[in-house]
C-alpha cells in the first residue's frame, strides 16, 4: 500500500505545487471575470472555499455508499446545491455584490476545480484528508485571484477595495478593467509560475 | 420598454459580446487541449447546436414550468440536467441515424456538458430577461461567436508551433491566454458596430 | 436489476435531501431578499426627490420616512410616486420610473421631476448589467449629477431633451458628458431616457394632474 501523503503535504500541494489555476489551468472563467475589483474577488473566494470544502467533505462521506454509475450525477447535485445556498446567502446579505458578480456565482457549479477534486480525490479518500485537500486547492485559487486583483484594480480604477491608493493624476489603464487586461495578466502569471516551477514530478525524479 | 431585436442580439453575441472574449466562458476545455483547427471546427459546430437549443429550451422551462410552480430557486440544477439530458439525447440520435457524423463529431459531445459556456449562456439569458426568440438568437450567436474565437486561437497556435521556439514557461496555456487577450483586444474594435436601437 | 433499483432509490433519497436543504435556506432568507429589493427602491425614490436620508438610517426608519412622504399612483401602466413635503400636503415632485435595454441587459432607474414637470430634480439608476467601471459608471454621482436641473420639454422636430456627447465637446446646455469607453451604454441610455421622459410629459403628466 503506497504511503499516503500527510495532511500538511496535501494542503501545500493544492496551495502551490499543484495550484489549480496556475498548474492545472482550472477555474479560469471566474478568475478572469471577477478580478477587476478586489471586493468581488474576496466574495468569490469565500463562495468557492465554502463550496469546494463542503462538496469534497460530502462526497467523501458518501463515497462508500454511492453507486459507481451515478456518481457524476450525485456529485453535480451536491455541488449545485451548495452553490445555490451560497447564491441565496449572498443575495440576502450582500445584494449589491450579488448584482456585481452576476452569473459568476452560479458558474461555480461548472468550475472544474470542484468537480476535479471530487472525482480525483474526495471519492477515494477519508473526509479529513478530503477537507484538507479542498481547503488547499481553494486557498491556492484564492491566492492567485487576489494577486491578479491587486494588479487589475489599482491599474484600472486607481483604488483597492474602494479606497484610492494611486494619486488622482494617475491615468487609469482602462484595459485592465476589460477582458484583454484579464487575459494578459493571467497569461503572464502562468508564464512566471511555469518558469520557476517546472513540473514537480520531474524534480522528484532527480 | 423596447426589446432588443433578435438579429441584433445574434450579431452582438458573435462580435461585441462574444461569450469567450468578453465573458471568459468556455476557455477551460480548450486550454488543456492542444489540438488544431479540425477539432476546433468539430467542437464549435456541436457547441453552436447545443447552445442554441439549450438556451431556448431553458427559457421555456424557466418561464413556463419553474416560475408557475414557484421553483425558480432550483433553476441551476434544472438547467444542468436539461443540458446533460439534451446532449445525451443528441449523442444517441446522431449515433443511431447519422453514424458518419457521429464518428467525426460524436467525441466532442460529452466534453460539451462540462463546457461552462453552455450553462453560462442560459444564466445570462435569465439575467437579461430574454424572451424565447431572443434566447434562440442569443444562444445561436454565442455559439457561433465561441466557435469563431476558438477557431482563430487554434489557427494562431498551429502557426506558432510550426515556427519559433517559445521562451521557457510560455508554451501551452500561457501563450494561449496572451493570444486570447490580443484577440479580445481586436474584438473590442467591433463595439462601435452595433447600435442597440 | 437490483443494482439499478438501488441506484434509483439512492438518487431519489439524495435529491430529496439536498432539495430540502436548498428549500430550507431559501425559505429562511426569502423575506430578507424581498425586503432588500423594496428598501432599495424606496431609497432611490427618496434620493431622486431630494429628500435627505441619513447614511446610517435603518431599514425600518427608511420605510417609515418613505410611507410618510411618498404616495404611489398608477397611470398609463406604470407606477409613479408623488413626493410630499414634511407637511404631507405640498407636492415636492414626482418620481418617474425609466428604463430600457442597455448594452448587456435591461437598465432601470428613477427620475425625479419638479411639481410643474419643468425640470429634473435628480436621476438615479438602480438596476443594470453593464460592465463595472465602464457602462456601470451610470450609477456614479458625476454622471447622474449632470441631470440635476435639466429643463424638460416634449420632443419635437427631433430636438432631444438631452444629448450625451464625448467629454469636453459640449456646445449646448443640454449636451452632457457620455462615459468614456462606454459608447454603447451611453447611446442606449440617451435613447431610452429621452423616450421615457417624453412619454411622461406627453401621456402620463396629463392624467396625473387630472387625478389630483
Amino acid at each position: 500500500m503506497p504511503n499516503l501523503p500527510g495532511k500538511k503535504d496535501i494542503f501545500l500541494m493544492g496551495l502551490w505545487k499543484d495550484n489549480p489555476v496556475l498548474r492545472q489551468i482550472l477555474g479560469i472563467c471566474s478568475t478572469l471575470a471577477v478580478t477587476n475589483l478586489m471586493v468581488n474577488t474576496l466574495v468569490m473566494n469565500v463562495g468557492l472555499i465554502f463550496t469546494v470544502c463542503m462538496s469534497s467533505l460530502t462526497v467523501s462521506l458518501l463515497r462508500n455508499y454511492t453507486p459507481m454509475r451515478i456518481r457524476m450525477m450525485v456529485q453535480t447535485l451536491i455541488i449545485a446545491s451548495y452553490v445555490i445556498i451560497v447564491d441565496i446567502l449572498i443575495k440576502a446579505y450582500m445584494p449589491d455584490i450579488s448584482e456585481a458578480l452576476g452569473p459568476y456565482v452560479a458558474l461555480i457549479i461548472t468550475n472544474c476545480i470542484i468537480m476535479g477534486r471530487c472525482e480525483s480525490f474526495a471519492r477515494h479518500n477519508p473526509p479529513g484528508a478530503s477537507l484538507v485537500d479542498g481547503l488547499g486547492m481553494s486557498l491556492g485559487y484564492s491566492l492567485v485571484l487576489i494577486t491578479i486583483a491587486i494588479i487589475r484594480e489599482p491599474l484600472g480604477f486607481g483604488t483597492l477595495l474602494g479606497l484610492r491608493i494611486l494619486p488622482e493624476g494617475f491615468v487609469h489603464w482602462t484595459i485592465m478593467i476589460m477582458a484583454p487586461g484579464a487575459f494578459f495578466t493571467l497569461g503572464f502569471l502562468v508564464w512566471i509560475f511555469k518558469y520557476f516551477q517546472p513540473r514537480f514530478e520531474d524534480k522528484e525524479k532527480k | 420598454m423596447e426589446q432588443i431585436h433578435p438579429l441584433t442580439l445574434l450579431f452582438a453575441a458573435i462580435f461585441t459580446n462574444n461569450i469567450l472574449l468578453t465573458n471568459f466562458l468556455g476557455l477551460c476545455p480548450f486550454l488543456s487541449m492542444s489540438k488544431g483547427k479540425k477539432s476546433a471546427l468539430g467542437m464549435g459546430a456541436a457547441v453552436v447546436f447545443v447552445m442554441a437549443s439549450t438556451t431556448a429550451l431553458n427559457n421555456l422551462v424557466h418561464y413556463k414550468i419553474l416560475i408557475p410552480l414557484g421553483l425558480e430557486h432550483f433553476r441551476y440544477i434544472v438547467f444542468i440536467v436539461v443540458i446533460a439530458a439534451f446532449v445525451q439525447l443528441v449523442e444517441m440520435t446522431v449515433e443511431r441515424f447519422f453514424p458518419p457524423l457521429y464518428y467525426s463529431l460524436g467525441v466532442f459531445l460529452p466534453l460539451i456538458t462540462v463546457n461552462c459556456a453552455i450553462f453560462g449562456a442560459s444564466l445570462f439569458m435569465i439575467i437579461r430577461e430574454y424572451n424565447f426568440v431572443q434566447s434562440l438568437a442569443y444562444g445561436a450567436g454565442s455559439g457561433i461567436g465561441w466557435m469563431l474565437a476558438i477557431l482563430t486561437i487554434s489557427a494562431i497556435r498551429e502557426k506558432l508551433q510550426k515556427s519559433s521556439k517559445l521562451p521557457r514557461g510560455l508554451e501551452g496555456p500561457a501563450i494561449t491566454l496572451i493570444i486570447t487577450g490580443l484577440l479580445a483586444l481586436a474584438f473590442l474594435a467591433f463595439s462601435g458596430m452595433i447600435r442597440v436601437q | 436489476m437490483k443494482k439499478q433499483a438501488l441506484s434509483i432509490v439512492y438518487m431519489f433519497l439524495i435529491t430529496l435531501f439536498f432539495a430540502s436543504l436548498v428549500s430550507a435556506v431559501k425559505f429562511l432568507n426569502e423575506a430578507k431578499i424581498e425586503a432588500n429589493q423594496i428598501v432599495k427602491l424606496q431609497r432611490i425614490i427618496l434620493k431622486v426627490l431630494n429628500i435627505p436620508v441619513r447614511e446610517t438610517i435603518s431599514n425600518d426608519d427608511l420605510t417609515r420616512l418613505f410611507t410618510a412622504q411618498i404616495k404611489d399612483i398608477q397611470t398609463g401602466g406604470k407606477i409613479l410616486y408623488i413626493g410630499y413635503e414634511e407637511d404631507g400636503r405640498t407636492i415636492r415632485g414626482y418620481a418617474v420610473p425609466v428604463g430600457g435595454p442597455g448594452f448587456w441587459g435591461p437598465i432601470e432607474g428613477m427620475v425625479g421631476v419638479t411639481p410643474d414637470a419643468a425640470k429634473v430634480i435628480a436621476l438615479a439608476f438602480y438596476k443594470h448589467n453593464e460592465t463595472p467601471g465602464l457602462g456601470g459608471r451610470i450609477t456614479e454621482d458625476w454622471f447622474s449629477d449632470q441631470f440635476k436641473g435639466l429643463p424638460l420639454y416634449p420632443i419635437e422636430g427631433g430636438q432631444n431633451i438631452f444629448y450625451l456627447t464625448m467629454e469636453g465637446t459640449q456646445k449646448a446646455a443640454n449636451e452632457l458628458d457620455a462615459i468614456t469607453g462606454a459608447t454603447n451604454t451611453s447611446s442606449a441610455v440617451e435613447v431610452f431616457l429621452n423616450q421615457d421622459l417624453d412619454y411622461f410629459l406627453r401621456e402620463l403628466w396629463g392624467s396625473i394632474k387630472e387625478k389630483e
